[in-house]
């Protein structure tokens, strides 16, 4: 893992009274704990790979509760889990990013929605848009109304969180339906406190065995059970949860002064747009707002008399819905018709339909809102003007500067094993031509990025391969898909490799394995070297695929460009017909940094003979073309102003992140591009014959080096 | 779960702060942006501030931009009678207060983003660069211009706190974010006091004395009101006064000419300067009778300065001479970072070709060797790892470096002459007719550098605008000329595939 939590684990333990201070998503873990929950599992990604990462290091916790925790392989493999709480009262909670994640799960969703729980069953979503997402931008709103399961959207502080997670158990409970949980990125990571309660030990667990299955036909998911289901869900389900939300009160009314017009918000929109009314003017710091405002911190079901009775009596009401299509909206204007409400509704007419609801898109928005519906007793000139006020430096930004900054898309990182294997790709391409390459999902989809844009497509998680199945057959040369080794085990093998194998296909699959889901925060997989006690250390790719009947596979070293180079060409034009894998094999080097470092430390302060490898490049060599730079793109390979009085063009330079990969004098061998890299080994802790051979060398080459050179020039630096 | 109720009870308290001081942190990954965070929370908690905090690494943790936004709550829980402020988790434009940049890009994009707003924001940014992969990866030079960052953010903060704060880090021993906080409360742009911030370095257990050695660095140099410099250019000049070039050449050539005839003594011999001056004469009288002096003579530096780097050509000789030096013998020392008593193994990698061994050869042995390398369509390299840093290893380089005495008489010597004086040539007939138009052909020898690949594109391109723009009129009038040659000579620096150059070239 990328981080440790020993430290946030202890938070974990807080009792009754305690105050917890930490992150949204750890909140989260311990509101699970505080309701009981008897599993736990999920499929980690961004933003709630943190969630995963502390119930692995909150074993001990954990065993104590007697709660299981699994480390699912994949999403569908967590929605399937959540099955436990169908026949069994049994509290279970699972994670994943959505909607990608939810996509995945969505089999078993549908089936576990139907069939019904007993057992309150909860599903934590990183909801992955806007800003910092690295997903397809879509809403995971539409799976809840598909399946009938309630969505809660909380607002975006520890202590609405914290009690919606205890009160989304007992909605899923009173209404035999799973409950999800939508997080935001933001929500995931923000930073804040909330009293906490002890952790509740659940009847049913790992420690209080159940022993006697249940059989229930009608949970069943085969005809005709699933056409009682489904009237059950109507009938029986969906007028239980609206009752239980009402009566909770889940959904918050702030009221105000300017009560002719109103604002229904999303939770999770609350405090953004809180900000906006305290910027114009019309709210406080403490959320005493002038405009009454209804909060939804349940967006699906929406309780319809509770929508027409705060629209009733307003002019105009703003509806704040992140994201599209604006279900929200759409349904609040049905309840308003049928209601026969004659309230004006705005929402997408002056907020943007697509994108995240940022401050400036709600600030904007709202400003447009309060113009239009002109709220009584508020001076909307005075409005209009602070608004003008506040977004002024931004055009003033603009002539000031003169161009838009560069952006920095996210590239490899420095000695990432994954980039010598698009460089040499790169070099491939030079010599046969452009090449057809489907990708696939995790950090190796950078290639796409510059400097490498390679790569055609990106179909999702493990299914590369598959994106490639009609791609090949439509070529004369051969195409080549890139998958990672957790695509791999999460989708690849069955979806991918079988599909293929099965197929005769012909095409050629480069795997990266680099023995974690790196992208997501270095989280073990089947395959990684070092595993826990909790899982299983002996699963392979190489046997995997041997298994599954792939005959031509080639294990690679990645950072031996020729090599790499020499094998993609062989698979481009050998005669043989079939599914061809090359493994490029190099451990990701943030997790084998994290892995060396101490060790170094360690070996160096006990004396021990430590060689350091460096590279460097003579700045009165190198012209400034910076070929290498676009041919790896490291973050350690930089520029830096030409030392040279005659040159304007920066020179390339490698900066003291290096690790010592070794790539960039790699690829200025294998393109032949220019002889300014060097690399330096520097003997830590030199022994006695390193010293030695050292000065006879130095004094040899000292004497040799100051005798004087051939032009008798003075001006030698 | 009513928050009216909450907020109505304690109304009437006016010396409540009416909003949060709120910090938009911008930082890159592996700067410890989190930490600095948690030291902010830390440092409010202990003042007993309503504080949150919230972040956006996503995918951006790999190498990208990252964003952390703080709130905090300027009065105690215990003022509060139980209320809880509404922090928001967006940064909003128009309302931050202390913008911090950790990088000088990622505070022009705070800029661009309407996050430095005149009335209210301090702008703690470090002036160092790291660079983007638009930047780094441009065929010239791609940077974005330091100086309009930095007069960007003097018009639009408040009070922008604008130094190097990598520098001062490195000095500390530390993270650039002990840097920044230290300058943040320096400049007194929060309601924390030091003595909290201190402590919250304090309690972090890990590396605490190097981050408060950054915090104190920061701290002082925000107090203080130095003023700000551009970096210093870095350049290393060798030209020393020359008699000739005193007599011969105007004052404001003579930085670039004298750096030119050092660079030449320095590549071959007196004698090739001398040869460098003689071309340099009837270009500079061209200047003065186009005109040109008042302008500061530019065509005349802009020759000097691409005449200086042409005539000193990279060759294999050369880069032997460079790579065996005890100049630089002492710059990796440096660079690497290693210690005086820690032996360093230098190895090069050189992987000359047929070109770059004929290169050397007399145009008699070298003609016939490539034309038969190039009717056999195959490249022929030798990839060469050579260790200079052992006897062996430098002797080779140093006895390659001698092969100086052989250049003047080897056919790459008298190819790059031959097209030297036809650029010359055509700098001095465009000069008759207008110096800009001159100035543009002169700079088409910035097209040129380089290695192997590199070098062949480079003069292929400098060859077709030749052929297109500069031997023939093209029928265009001398400045619709001169912006031709410029939009060329610019397209052959937008792609190595010299896509933009065909087009530009097509368009005449």
């Amino acid at each position: 893992m990328e981080r440790s939590f020993a430290q946030e684990v202890q938070l974990l333990k807080l009792g009754d009274g305690e105050v917890f201070h930490g992150e949204g998503i750890l909140a989260v873990t311990k509101a699970l704990l505080q309701a009981g929950v008897s599993y736990v599992g999920g499929y980690q990604g961004a933003p709630v790979s943190h969630m995963m990462d502390v119930l692995n290091d909150a074993r001990d916790i954990m065993d104590e509760l007697g709660i299981h925790v699994e480390t699912n392989a994949s999403e569908a493999g967590a929605a399937a889990m959540l099955g436990a709480s169908i026949n069994y009262p049994l509290r279970g909670a699972v994670t994943w990013k959505s909607t990608v994640g939810t996509n995945v799960a969505s089999d078993a969703l549908s089936n576990l929605a139907s069939a019904g729980v007993k057992g309150g069953a909860l599903i934590v979503i990183g909801e992955d848009y806007g800003e910092g997402a690295s997903i397809i931008q879509e809403r995971s709103h539409a799976f809840a109304m598909k399946s009938q399961i309630w969505l809660l959207d909380p607002r975006p502080n520890l202590p609405t969180i914290v009690n919606m997670v205890e009160q989304g158990f007992e909605l899923s409970e009173a209404s035999n339906s799973p409950v999800m949980l939508e997080l935001r990125i933001r929500a995931c990571h923000v930073h804040g406190s909330f009293p906490t309660k002890a952790n509740r030990a659940p009847p049913i667990s790992r420690r209080h065995l159940i022993e006697n299955p249940d059989f229930d036909y009608s949970r069943i998911c085969l005809p005709p059970a699933t056409y009682a289901q489904e009237k059950q869900k109507i009938e029986v389900r969906w007028p239980a949860a609206v009752d239980f939300i009402r009566k909770r009160k889940l959904n918050e009314n702030f009221p105000g002064d300017a009560d002719d017009v109103g604002i229904i918000v999303q939770g999770g929109m609350y405090n953004v747009t809180l900000r906006a009314l305290q910027q114009l003017g019309l709210a406080d710091a403490f959320g005493q707002t002038r405009i009454p405002i209804y909060v939804l911190n349940v967006t699906y079901p929406l309780i319809p008399d509770e929508v027409s009775a705060f629209c009733a009596g307003k002019r105009a009401v703003l509806i704040v819905e992140e994201g599209q299509p604006n279900y929200i909206e759409e349904a609040a204007h049905a309840i308003l018709r049928r209601a026969d409400v004659q309230t004006r509704l705005h929402g997408k007419d002056v907020l943007p339909m697509a994108g995240e609801y940022t401050g400036e898109v709600v600030l904007t928005g709202v400003a447009k809102f309060i113009a239009a519906a002109a709220p009584k007793g508020v001076d909307t000139d005075a409005v209009a003007a602070a608004f003008s006020q506040l977004t002024g430096s931004k055009a003033r930004a603009a002539e000031l500067l003169g161009a838009p900054m560069p952006t920095r898309p996210p590239g490899f990182c420095i000695g990432c094993p994954e980039r010598p294997v698009f460089t040499a790709m790169k070099l491939v391409e030079r010599d046969v031509g452009k090449l057809h390459i489907s990708c696939d999902i995790g950090c190796h989809t950078f290639s796409t990025l510059p400097p490498f844009n390679m790569g055609n497509t990106v179909l999702g998680y493990g299914l590369g391969l598959a994106s490639n199945a009609a791609v090949n057959p439509m070529f004369a040369r051969r195409t080549l898909t890139v998958m990672g080794d957790g695509g791999f085990w999460h989708n690849g093998l069955t979806s991918g490799v079988a599909n293929a194998v099965f197929n005769k296909d012909d095409g050629i699959l480069v795997i990266m394995k680099n023995g974690y889901t790196s992208a997501t925060g270095i989280q073990a997989i089947p395959s990684s070297v070092n595993q826990s006690d909790h899982r299983s250390p002996d699963m392979s790719i190489e046997r995997a695929l041997d298994g599954i009947g792939v005959k031509w596979v080639k294990s690679i070293y990645t950072y031996k460009i020729g090599t790499m180079v020499t094998a993609l060409k062989e698979a481009l034009t050998t005669s043989y017909k079939g599914l061809k894998v090359i493994i490029a094999d190099a451990e990701c080097q943030l997790a084998r940094q994290r892995r060396i470092r101490p060790q170094i430390a360690r070996d160096l302060a006990a004396g021990k003979r430590v060689v350091r490898t460096r590279y460097g490049i003579d700045d009165d060599v190198c012209t400034g073309d910076h070929s290498c730079i676009r041919l790896s793109g490291c973050p350690s390979l930089t520029i830096k102003p030409n030392p040279d009085p005659l040159r304007t063009d920066p020179v390339a330079t490698v900066n003291e992140g290096c690790v010592g990969c070794g790539l960039c004098g790699e690829v200025a061998h294998a393109a032949v591009l220019c002889p300014s890299f060097y690399r330096a080994d520097i003997v830590q802790n030199p022994t006695l014959w390193d010293r030695l051979i050292d000065r006879v060398r130095r004094s040899v080459i000292g004497w040799f080096q100051g005798a004087p050179a051939p032009s008798t020039s003075t001006w030698t630096r | 779960m009513d928050a009216l109720t909450e907020t109505q009870s304690a109304r009437g308290q006016d010396t409540l702060p009416t909003r949060p001081v709120t910090v938009l942190v911008a930082a890159l990954g592996g700067e410890g942006g989190g930490v600095m965070a948690d030291w902010l929370v830390a440092a409010a908690n202990a003042q007993g501030f309503p504080v949150q905090s919230t972040s956006i690494p996503g995918v951006a943790q790999r190498t990208g931009a990252t964003t952390y936004y703080l709130e905090i709550f300027p009065a105690s829980r215990d003022r509060l009678n139980g209320r809880s402020p509404v922090l928001a988790l967006t940064p909003n434009p128009g309302n931050i207060d202390v913008m911090v940049a950790s990088e000088l890009i990622e505070a022009g994009r705070a800029m661009q983003n309407g996050y430095v707003s005149p009335d209210r924001t301090v702008l703690i940014a470090s002036t160092h660069r790291v660079y983007a992969i638009g930047e780094k990866s441009a065929m010239g030079d791609g940077r974005f211009d330091w100086n309009r960052l930095v007069e960007a953010a003097h018009q639009l903060a408040k009070q922008p706190v604008l130094f190097d704060m990598a520098a001062l880090a490195q000095e500390a021993g530390t993270v650039i974010n002990a840097v920044l906080f230290g300058a943040m409360v320096g400049a007194g742009a929060l309601p924390l006091s030091r003595q909290a911030c201190v402590e919250a370095i304090e309690r972090t257990g890990k590396g605490t004395a190097a981050s408060l050695r950054g915090f104190e660095a920061g701290y002082n140099r925000a107090r203080g009101t130095d003023k700000l410099t551009a970096p210093v250019d870095g350049k290393l000049n060798r030209g020393r006064p020359v008699e000739r070039v005193r007599a011969q050449f105007p004052a404001e050539t003579h930085r670039i000419v004298e750096e030119g005839v050092a660079r030449l003594i320095d590549y071959q011999d007196i004698a090739y300067a001398d040869t460098y001056l003689d071309r340099l004469g009837p270009v500079l009288a061209a200047d003065r009778d186009g005109g040109g002096g008042p302008g500061g003579h530019r065509l005349t530096n802009e020759t000097a300065r691409h005449l200086a780097l042409w005539m000193s050509y990279e060759d294999l000789v050369r880069v032997a001479d460079l790579k065996s030096r005890a100049s630089r013998f002492v710059r990796v020392r440096t660079e690497t970072g290693a210690k005086p008593d820690q032996p360093v193994a230098v190895t090069e990698f050189l992987k000359p070709g047929v070109e770059e061994f004929c290169s050397i050869l007399p145009p008699a042995l070298a003609h016939p060797i490539l034309a038969w390398a190039r009717q056999s369509g195959r490249s022929f390299h030798v990839g060469l790892h050579v260790r200079t840093s052992t006897v062996t290893g430098f002797l080779l380089m140093r006895g390659l470096a001698r092969l100086r005495a052989l250049r003047r008489r080897s056919s790459r010597f008298l190819d790059e002459q031959a097209l030297i004086e036809r650029w010359l040539g055509a700098i001095r007939r465009a000069a008759t007719q207008d110096l800009p138009l001159a100035l543009e052909v002169a700079e088409c020898a910035r097209l040129i550098k380089g290695y192997g690949d590199t070098h062949k594109r480079g003069t292929e391109n400098f060859n077709a605008i030749f052929a297109a723009l500069v031997d023939d009129h093209a029928g265009l009038a001398t400045g619709a000329r001169a912006a031709a040659i410029r939009a060329c000579r610019l397209a052959a620096l937008a792609d190595p595939e010299g896509q933009a150059l065909a087009k530009s070239l097509a368009q005449i």
